[in-house]
């Protein structure tokens, strides 16, 4: 099987809970998706930023474990970014409709000052 | 002395594993590079045909590794078609547009995104009859919107 390597780290600057994707995002990656929302939430984030990193290849079944995600964000009341996506997957993200559910930004900086704004 | 030429093909074969359509998706592109699609319609490309793929791997040919997906691009004139293979033991079919609020409020699978898709990335496409009784997506990228 050729199963894809997903590398996911937990950080946090300014208040603001930043998982780090880097690899592909396709099925394999749910597992550690899943599991990265779920630590930091636990840990009671309610800023939460997906920064995708390298990621050459995100498919339909990735963005449906990121429709997860989506779906546990609003139940708990916390707020979701992205960032770092090629300008194709922003196209991707906007076309299946995700856009309307998480905010969009071209790299961590902007991510993070658009959303200790929005806490301000 | 004719302008037309000769048309320029590829043709790959997969096994019905995951994973596997990233390896189609990489030549497919460098496919594409080569006839002179811009990399904005590559990037385009390389999403849908993964998402074929897929479709082949997981309906088409549930899963079995010892069935074949079938990848054929020709590039012509007029445009780049490619046509992917599988050995129908479901039948999929349609690309209505993902109901993004139901799926976010659990009242309709996350999954089942990858025609939709399709039908937004390339110019046309659409299901031809096998006379071996399987899927075959076709899809075309018409020489006018790859500059």
């Amino acid at each position: 099987m050729l199963d894809d390597e997903l590398h996911v780290h937990i950080r946090e600057r300014e208040g603001v809970a930043i998982i780090d994707l880097v690899g592909d995002v396709t099925t394999f990656a749910e597992e550690k998706i899943n599991g990265a929302y779920n630590e930091v939430s636990r840990k009671g984030a309610r800023n939460i930023l997906l920064n995708f990193r390298q990621n050459d290849y995100i498919n339909s079944a990735g963005i449906a474990i990121l429709i997860g995600v989506v779906t546990e964000v609003n139940r708990n009341n916390q707020r979701l970014a992205v960032s770092g996506l090629s300008q194709h997957f922003q196209k991707i993200f906007r076309m299946v409709g995700l856009a309307q559910y998480i905010d969009i930004y071209q790299d961590e900086d902007e991510a993070i000052r658009g959303l200790t704004a929005a806490m301000a | 002395m004719s302008d037309v030429s000769p048309p320029l093909s590829l043709e790959l074969s997969i096994p019905s594993e995951f994973g596997y359509e990233r390896v189609v998706r990489e030549a497919v592109a460098s496919f594409a590079r080569r006839i002179g699609l811009n990399s904005e319609r590559v990037e385009d490309l390389k999403t849908a045909v993964s998402e074929a793929c897929l479709n082949a791997i997981e309906h088409g040919n549930a899963q079995m590794p010892e069935m074949r997906v079938g990848v054929n691009c020709v590039w012509e004139n007029d445009g780049l078609t490619i046509r992917v293979l599988d050995h129908g033991l479901k039948r999929y079919a349609g690309h209505v547009a993902p109901c993004i609020v139901c799926k976010v409020h659990g009242e309709a699978p996350p999954r089942g995104m990858g025609l939709y898709l399709i039908a937004q990335l390339v110019d046309t496409c659409g299901f031809e009859t096998s006379p071996d009784g399987g899927n075959v997506l076709c899809m075309r990228m018409h020489t006018r919107s790859m500059a």
